[in-house]
C-alpha cells in the first residue's frame, strides 16, 4: 500500500511537472525523426528549439508569455501526423508547427481547423497549402516566388528556351517548373519540351536520351527535382555528355548536392537564405554552432528560429494569446524582423513574401552568392 | 536509329541491375525459402562502405572494393545472426523477419550515420561518352553492362563448375536429400547468402556510380522491383531471375522513352499490368523452377 502511494505520488509529481501552467503558450510541433520528412524536420526543429529556449531564457514571448512546446514524433506518416495534431489539441496546443512539406501540413490543418488554430508549415513551400483555411501559414518563401525570382534571372542571363522535368508525384516537384514555365512565357521566354519523373525513379537515362534528341535544343533545363533523383538525374545528363546548364529548386541547396563534384559544377539555385559576412544570419550560425556544436548546414535550422520570432511577433501584434487573434494579427504583419529575412504576410494569401537567393554551386564543393530579390506580387504565378 | 540505340543500352543496364537483384533474391529463396526483403539494406550498406571509403581518403577503385566487401559481410552477419534462428520455419515468419531486419537497418542507417543523402563522387573521367556510328552512349552504362554481364556469367560457372556450386544446385532442388547425403547445410546456406551479398555490393557499386549517392532508403526501389522480377521469372528459379530482371529493366526505360506524355502517370501500372499478363498465361514464371512454387 505504501509503495502505491508513493508511486501515486511520484507519478503525480511527473504529470505536474510536465502540464502547462495557465500562463503558457503552448505550442504542439509536428517533427518527424524518422523517414523521408526527417532531413527537414529535424534541422527546422533544432532551429526552432534553440530560438524557443532563448527567448524563455528572457522570460517568454515579448519578455512575459512562457512557451511551452509539445513535441511529437509523425515517423513521415500522415496518418500518424493527423492523431499527433489531435493529441496536441487535447492537451491544450494554441499554435500548430506542421511537418516540413504541404501534404502533412494540408493534413494537420483539416484538425486545427474547427478551433481556429494558428498552423504553420516547417517549411513546406506549396503555395497550395494555405488553401485550406485562414489559420494556415507558410513560413518559407514559396515555389511560385522562388520560380518567378529564378525565371527573372534566367530571361536576364539571355536565355530563352527552356526544358522542364517534373514530377507528379509532389507539389513541390511539379509546382516548381510549371511556376518557372509560367513566369518565363510571360517574361518571352519558351518552354521547348517537358519530362515527367517518379520520384525516387531508378533510372533517368531514358530522360536524358529524349532531353539531348529535342529539337530545338534548350538554353536551360529547370528541375525542382530533390535528392536522389536530383543527383541521379545530373549524373546521368552531364555523364551523357549533356553540358546544357541547369536550374533548380532550393532542396539543391544541400551539402550532399554540393558534394557531386564536376557534375554539378555550375548548377544554379533559388534558396530561401545566405549568410553573408557580418549578416545576421552568419552571426546566427555561430552562435548556434557554440551553443551546440552542430554546424547549422541548410536554411532550415534559422527558418524553424524564424517561425519562433513569427510567433513572437504574432502574439505581441494581437495583444493575447486567443488563437482566432493570433491568426489575425500574424496574417497583417507587414516587413516581420527575421534572421533568415524579413517576412511579409499583409497582403499575400499567408505564404510570406520573403526575400529569395540565387546561388551557385562550384565543382569545389563551394556555393557562391549571386543576388537576392524579392518576387513581385502582382506578376507572381498564381497557385 | 541512335535513339534506339542509346535506348537499348539504357534498358539493358537498368536490366542488368535488377537482374543480379533477382539473382540474389533467388538464391537465397530457392535454398532456404526466404523471401529477403532485407536484401536493399544490404545494397544500402554496400554504397555506405562506398562512401565511408572515399570519406577516409581511400582512392576511388579501393573503395569500391570495400563496398562491395560490405555487402557480403553484411549478408553474412544478416544470416547468422537474425535467419539462422528461423531456419525451418515456415514462409510468413520468414518474410516479417527479413521485414523486421530491414526496418531495423534503416532507423541505424538513418540515426548512426544521416537521414539524407550522402554523396558519392566519382571522378568525372569515370562518367564520360564515346561516339558509336554517331550517336554518343555513356561509358558508366556500358561497363554496367559489362559488369553485369561478367558477374552473371561468372556465377554460372560457379554453380556448374565447383562443388559447393553443385551442392547448392542441389540444395535448391531438394534440401533435406543435400544432408541425408552428408553436405553441411550451414555451409551452403552461408555461401549463398555471401553470393547474394556478393550480388548486390555489385549492384550498389553501379547504382552510387550512376546516381551519386547513399540514403537509408535507397535499396527498397531496386529490391522490390528485383522481387517482381524473381516473380515474373518463376519464384526460385535463378535463370528465371535473371530474365525477369532484364525483362523489367527493360520494359521501364521502353515506357519512359516511348509512352506519350499523356500516359506518363501510369507508367508504373503499365509495366505491371504487363507483369500480371504476363504471369496468367504462365503462372509459374517465364522459367519456372522444377518445383515451382506458384507465384
Amino acid at each position: 500500500m505504501k509503495m502505491r502511494i508513493s508511486l501515486l505520488a511520484a507519478a503525480s509529481v511527473i504529470a505536474l511537472g510536465t502540464s502547462a501552467s495557465a500562463d503558457d503558450y503552448v505550442v504542439g510541433v509536428m517533427s518527424a525523426q524518422s523517414g523521408y520528412l526527417a532531413p527537414y524536420d529535424q534541422p527546422s526543429y533544432a532551429g526552432f528549439k534553440y530560438c524557443i529556449d532563448k527567448i524563455n531564457e528572457n522570460g517568454g514571448l515579448n519578455g512575459s508569455i512562457p512557451v511551452k512546446t509539445i513535441v511529437k514524433d509523425t515517423r513521415s506518416d500522415i496518418a500518424e501526423g493527423v492523431k499527433v495534431v489531435q493529441e496536441m489539441i487535447d492537451e491544450g496546443a494554441q499554435f500548430i508547427v506542421a511537418s516540413a512539406d504541404a501534404d502533412p501540413t494540408i493534413a494537420a490543418a483539416q484538425i486545427t481547423a474547427a478551433d481556429g488554430i494558428p498552423t504553420m508549415t516547417f517549411a513546406g513551400t506549396a503555395p497550395v497549402l494555405t488553401q485550406v483555411g485562414e489559420h494556415v501559414f507558410g513560413s518559407y518563401p514559396a515555389d511560385n516566388q522562388q520560380a518567378a525570382v529564378l525565371a527573372d534571372y534566367a530571361y536576364g542571363e539571355g536565355l530563352r528556351k527552356v526544358y522542364l522535368v517534373k514530377s507528379p508525384d509532389a507539389a513541390y516537384t511539379l509546382g516548381g517548373p510549371e511556376y518557372f514555365g509560367e513566369a518565363f512565357t510571360a517574361l518571352g521566354g519558351e518552354v521547348v519540351g517537358e519530362s515527367l519523373y517518379s520520384l525516387n525513379q531508378p533510372d533517368f537515362s531514358a530522360i536524358v536520351t529524349t532531353i539531348k534528341a529535342s529539337d530545338p535544343q534548350p538554353d536551360v533545363i529547370v528541375t525542382w527535382a530533390w535528392e536522389p533523383d536530383f543527383p541521379a538525374f545530373i549524373k546521368a545528363l552531364r555523364g551523357a555528355g549533356v553540358q546544357t546548364p541547369v536550374m533548380g529548386g532550393d532542396v539543391l541547396d544541400t551539402p550532399t548536392v554540393r558534394g557531386l563534384g564536376e557534375a554539378v559544377d555550375g548548377v544554379i539555385h533559388t534558396s530561401g537564405g545566405y549568410p553573408n559576412e557580418g549578416s545576421k544570419y552568419a552571426t546566427f550560425m555561430e552562435e548556434f554552432e557554440a551553443a551546440t556544436g552542430t554546424t547549422p548546414d541548410n536554411n532550415y535550422y534559422v527558418n524553424g528560429c524564424d517561425i519562433a520570432h513569427m510567433i513572437e511577433q504574432a502574439v505581441d501584434a494581437a495583444g493575447s494569446t486567443d488563437p482566432a487573434a493570433v491568426s489575425a494579427a500574424l496574417a497583417e504583419i507587414e516587413d516581420g524582423e527575421g534572421i533568415m529575412s524579413n517576412f511579409t504576410f499583409k497582403g499575400t494569401d499567408r505564404m510570406p513574401l520573403r526575400e529569395v537567393v540565387i546561388a551557385k554551386i562550384n565543382a569545389d564543393g563551394s556555393k557562391e552568392f549571386i543576388k537576392r530579390e524579392l518576387a513581385d506580387l502582382d506578376t507572381l504565378p498564381k497557385p | 536509329m541512335e535513339l534506339i540505340l542509346q535506348q537499348a543500352i539504357n534498358a539493358i543496364s537498368l536490366g542488368g541491375v535488377y537482374a543480379m537483384l533477382a539473382l540474389g533474391l533467388a538464391i537465397v529463396f530457392s535454398i532456404v525459402r526466404l523471401i529477403n526483403f532485407a536484401h536493399g539494406e544490404i545494397m544500402t550498406f554496400g554504397g555506405y562502405g562506398i562512401f565511408l571509403s572515399l570519406l577516409f581518403g581511400m582512392p576511388p577503385a579501393a573503395a569500391l572494393l570495400i563496398g562491395v566487401g560490405a555487402a557480403v559481410v553484411m549478408a553474412l552477419a544478416m544470416e547468422r545472426l537474425a535467419f539462422r534462428a528461423m531456419r525451418g520455419a515456415d514462409v510468413v515468419s520468414l518474410l516479417i523477419t527479413s521485414f523486421a531486419v530491414s526496418e531495423i537497418l534503416k532507423v541505424l542507417f538513418q540515426n548512426g550515420i544521416s537521414a539524407r543523402p550522402v554523396p558519392i563522387s566519382l571522378p568525372a573521367s569515370w562518367s564520360g561518352t564515346y561516339q558509336i556510328g554517331g550517336a554518343t552512349i555513356g561509358v558508366l552504362p556500358t561497363v554496367s553492362i559489362i559488369v553485369a554481364l561478367v558477374a552473371l556469367l561468372g556465377l554460372t560457372l560457379f554453380l556448374k563448375r565447383t562443388e559447393i556450386g553443385i551442392a547448392m544446385r542441389a540444395a535448391a532442388e531438394d534440401l533435406e536429400m543435400l544432408l541425408l547425403l552428408g553436405v553441411r547445410a550451414n555451409r551452403v546456406v552461408a555461401v549463398a547468402f555471401a553470393i547474394s551479398g556478393l550480388l548486390a555490393g555489385i549492384a550498389a557499386v553501379i547504382w552510387t556510380a550512376q546516381r551519386g549517392s547513399v540514403d537509408p532508403m535507397m535499396g527498397f526501389f531496386p529490391v522490390l522491383k528485383a522481387f517482381i522480377a524473381t516473380v515474373l521469372g518463376g519464384l526460385g528459379s535463378l535463370g528465371g531471375a535473371v530474365l525477369g530482371g532484364f525483362a523489367i529493366g527493360i520494359l521501364e526505360v521502353l515506357a519512359q522513352a516511348f509512352l506519350p506524355e499523356a500516359f506518363a502517370p501510369y507508367r508504373d501500372a503499365i509495366v505491371l499490368a504487363t507483369v500480371i499478363a504476363a504471369l496468367l498465361v504462365r503462372p509459374d514464371g517465364l522459367l519456372p523452377a522444377a518445383n515451382a512454387d506458384r507465384s
